[in-house]
């Protein structure tokens, strides 16, 4: 058992290094804006800059 | 036939128009120029995956006018920049205020598209407050680039300086998080522990390993006393100098004198260890009071775009050309040009030009009023269609809008104080809660088991503990604010719901919030045989459209479908006409459209409209009542409130709208400072007043009252300062608002009560020595979980 003496020390110090990111989160501003971040998984990283072929068409209702 | 429905918006395609474009590979049709215009641009970005994810329709977008470039080109001017940026590095940093977001989407798309300009640093928008933090170089891309970006995308943005309350509101809210944290990740470091020492006293634990958990324990406890608990123990420290008590003081007492024990029994090796009840208690009560402060930061966030009211910019005159400069700087005796659809900066008099000017947001007149040279003008109204010039009076602060604001600020602090109802139980309680702790303790050590006396009184405070008490009301509010919240109803100030239950006078505005605050058509009268009514008003309404006149606006309701009309002409201050089918067409005054103003038909008519030079039909036009008014004021009535209407306009229309509804009190004509005054004195004769309002005119008295309302459609200023928004623009949700309160209170009185009988059977229990400190704690948290779960309740109300 006296494993213990040193499996808690290790474990308050994972702990203090979750309390440290997480203060580094809420500094730069992670949590201001929790409904964005949820939304940011389903978008492509890079937009997609390669227009395809029927996208160059102008659309024929420019004029009416 | 299924209504076709616009991609963009999903509003109604009106008939006869054709505009259409391909999205994600199909054609898709669109019900106006403005909505495909924002499609073809974010098709062409490459940015068509908004239209994938997005959760709401977007709103529709209105084409961009042409002028809109020059008016956002004065943002580029270096004194306006100076004004409204900060330098970092070599980039400036501004935040923008965006109007038109309806999603999370939206903010993806906007930050995308800004992203593509190398100018830009860094951009951030926030969908929940609808900001923009952009950082950008201001010498590479001028700044009306990218707002034109913006807008190209169907948003409107405008630059927005937070004020410090916000600043602080942010700051407070990352407290409030860290906080959370440290208790929430402690909690369970410690209830972890806890549990070895649980099982230790069933199956037996060695002295040396059970002395070293506590030890980690307490270790780990001192950040949650010593940081989390930090607002607690501070508020009850600064209440009791004052020589009063709230809820922290026994809060604050429990925390300490459990803590206090337990470091004892750690240290010398006696007695019982509570540092998981320490924690959790914490920990439950930091949760309550973040989820509260998030509803209300919300709140205000999306309310408090207070600087949009204030003009940004102004174009300097010197006879021949304008010069863009800060509306700040400018000085009395400056001339300055004001174009049609610009916010006028400053107070002065006018010294050419004619126009018509909306002064509706300060005077509560909705009428437009007619300038020429010599006539006098406020800052803050609304240019409509003429040029002016204008010699300016005095500086933006000392104009009325600043007045105004400075009348405000003022009121601010006079806001009437209402004793809050949980300060007053927890004065009765602590007071009684320590004597009876006291006596206990002295029983005991003097007569009955000195040994005992600690831990006997320790199980009395942890018993009685204000854990139940404490958590009756924050726990129900914040229930009932997010309830309300659902329904489009914003409430920013807690107090509010305590108020509102006690409600006996309630002040309305008049134009703008009893009525629509636009015209609309009340009645038309056709002379001619040829078209029917329907046709008539679309007719109408097609001319109508190239106007940016509110009469015009009276009109758009009746577009069904687009005409084409030839050489339509816009004549400030008199009319429209086009050519429709070889024929003239006229639309505005008698005189305007080739009529005889003597003609008995237009007795009374502010509209005319005829067809070659003969009279086709008249409009009558007024400020109608909202829909939803009038059953909403037999509502009321119905529960016993004495109803008044406070307006600022002095003519004919107030008495008939009082009539209208049989409101008695009518105070009309009134100043901002009247109106102050009206409230005020109702509230000395003892009333408990709320103000529904949505005027910069009715901002000063929304401190005065007890508890204000504005609706969205209201001024910035307006929803900024009240203490409630009415987010769909409905009246009707009032009565939302105070059945809501209601019913919290109704919840708020039933866990006061269980927590007050709890406490009155386990006191006596507790103080004869036969509650043990771990039965305390069961008790403690089994009140708690009752409490928290009666107040659930009202969420599915």
């Amino acid at each position: 058992m006296s494993i213990i003496y040193v499996l808690i020390p290790i474990a308050i110090i994972f702990v203090m290094i979750g309390i440290a990111i997480f203060f580094w989160a809420v500094r730069s501003k992670q949590f201001d804006d929790l409904d964005k971040e949820g939304f940011s998984i389903l978008f492509n990283e890079k937009p997609a800059t390669t227009t395809k072929p029927e996208d160059q068409q102008p659309p024929q209702s420019r004029e009416s | 036939m299924l209504q076709q429905r616009c991609f963009h918006c999903h509003e109604p395609v009106p008939a006869g128009t054709d505009f259409h474009c391909e999205v994600l590979n199909q054609p898709q049709v669109f019900c106006c120029a403005g909505c495909r215009a924002v499609a073809e641009t974010i098709v062409a970005q490459g940015l068509s995956d908004y239209y994938k994810f997005r959760s709401k329709a977007a709103n529709k977008a209105n084409a961009v006018p042409a002028e809109l470039k020059t008016k956002l080109q004065n943002y580029d001017s270096a004194e306006v920049l100076q004004d409204l940026t900060e330098q970092v590095d070599d980039a400036q940093r501004i935040e923008l205020s965006v109007n038109g977001m309806s999603c999370a989407a939206c903010a993806w798309l906007i930050e995308r598209q800004l992203q593509q300009n190398p100018a830009v640093k860094r951009v951030s928008v926030n969908s929940g407050t609808a900001r923009c933090e952009l950082v950008w170089d201001a010498d590479a891309t001028p700044l009306s680039e990218l707002l034109g970006q913006i807008t190209e995308l169907g948003y409107q943005a405008s630059p927005f300086v937070a004020d410090l309350e916000e600043q602080n509101f942010q700051q407070e809210m990352n407290a409030y998080l860290k906080r959370l944290a440290v208790s929430g990740i402690m909690t369970m470091q410690v209830m972890m522990l806890a549990f070895g020492l649980y099982f230790g006293e069933f199956s037996g634990i060695e002295a040396q390993y059970e002395g070293y958990l506590r030890w980690v324990s307490l270790l780990l406890t001192l950040p949650v006393m010593g940081y989390a608990a930090l607002p607690f123990s501070s508020s009850a420290w600064r209440v009791l100098k004052a020589r009063q008590l709230n809820m922290d003081v026994p809060i604050t007492l429990a925390l300490y004198y459990t803590f206090i024990a337990s470091l004892y029994a750690t240290v010398f090796d006696t007695g019982e260890v509570y540092f998981e009840s320490v924690c959790m208690f914490v920990f439950l009560l930091q949760l309550g009071k973040f989820f509260e402060f998030r509803a209300r930061k919300q709140a205000r966030d999306a309310t408090s775009n207070l600087l949009k009211v204030m003009p940004v910019s102004a174009t300097l005159w010197d006879g021949e050309h304008g010069s863009p400069t800060s509306a700040r700087r400018l000085q009395s005796g400056d001339h300055i040009l004001v174009k049609a659809g610009e916010t006028i900066p400053a107070d002065g008099v006018v010294e050419s030009g004619v126009s018509s000017v909306d002064e509706s947001m300060l005077t509560g007149e909705y009428k437009a009023v007619s300038k020429q040279s010599g006539d006098l003008v406020l800052a803050g109204s609304m240019n409509h269609d003429g040029i002016l010039v204008i010699n300016v009076r005095s500086a933006l602060t000392e104009s009325r809008l600043g007045q105004i604001i400075a009348l405000q600020q003022q009121t601010l602090h006079q806001k009437p104080a209402i004793l809050e109802k949980t300060d007053r139980i927890a004065r009765f309680f602590v007071q009684r809660l320590l004597v009876i702790a006291t006596l206990t303790f002295c029983a005991w050590y003097f007569w009955i088991d000195a040994d005992r006396a600690f831990w006997v009184t320790l199980s009395v405070l942890v018993a009685t503990c204000p854990c139940a008490l404490s958590l009756a009301t924050p726990t129900a509010v914040t229930c009932a604010l997010a309830q309300l919240n659902r329904k489009g109803i914003l409430v920013k100030n807690q107090h509010v719901l305590d108020v509102l239950p006690r409600l006996s006078k309630i002040f309305f505005d008049k134009t703008g919030t009893l009525t629509q605050g636009r015209f609309s058509v009340t009645e038309v009268q056709i002379f001619t045989p040829r078209y029917d009514k329907a046709q008539l008003l679309n007719l109408m309404a097609n001319l109508e459209q190239q106007s940016e006149h509110p009469i015009a606006r009276a009109f758009s309701p009746y577009l069904q479908q687009a005409l084409a009309l030839e050489q339509v002409n816009l004549h400030v201050g008199a009319g429209l006409s086009a050519i429709y089918q070889q024929q003239q067409l006229r639309i505005g005054r008698p005189g305007f459209c080739g009529l005889d103003p003597q003609d008995p038909r237009l007795a009374g008519v502010q509209v005319c409209f005829s067809i070659d030079g003969a009279l086709a039909a008249t409009v009558q036009l007024a400020d109608q009542l909202r829909p939803e008014v009038i059953p909403l004021v037999a509502a009321l009535k119905q529960s016993r409130l004495k109803l008044a209407i406070l307006t600022g306009d002095g003519s004919a229309a107030a008495p008939s709208v009082a009539q209208q509804l049989e409101i008695s009190e009518l105070w009309q004509g009134c100043s901002p400072e009247q109106k102050v005054a009206a409230i005020q004195q109702s509230v000395k004769d003892g009333e408990t007043v709320l103000m529904v309002g949505d005027g910069i005119n009715d901002s000063p008295c929304f401190h005065a009252a007890h508890v204000s309302v504005a609706l969205d459609s209201g001024t910035e200023l307006s929803k900024n300062q009240a203490d409630v928004v009415l987010l769909h623009n409905d009246l009707q949700q009032l009565q939302a608002l105070i059945n809501g309160s209601r019913r919290a209170r109704t919840v708020v009185k039933q866990n006061l009560w269980w927590a007050a009988g709890y406490n009155l059977v386990i006191i006596p229990l507790a103080v004869c020595g036969f509650v043990s400190p771990y039965v305390a704690v069961i008790g403690m948290s089994c009140s708690s979980l009752l409490v928290v779960s009666n107040s659930l309740r009202l969420l599915k109300a």
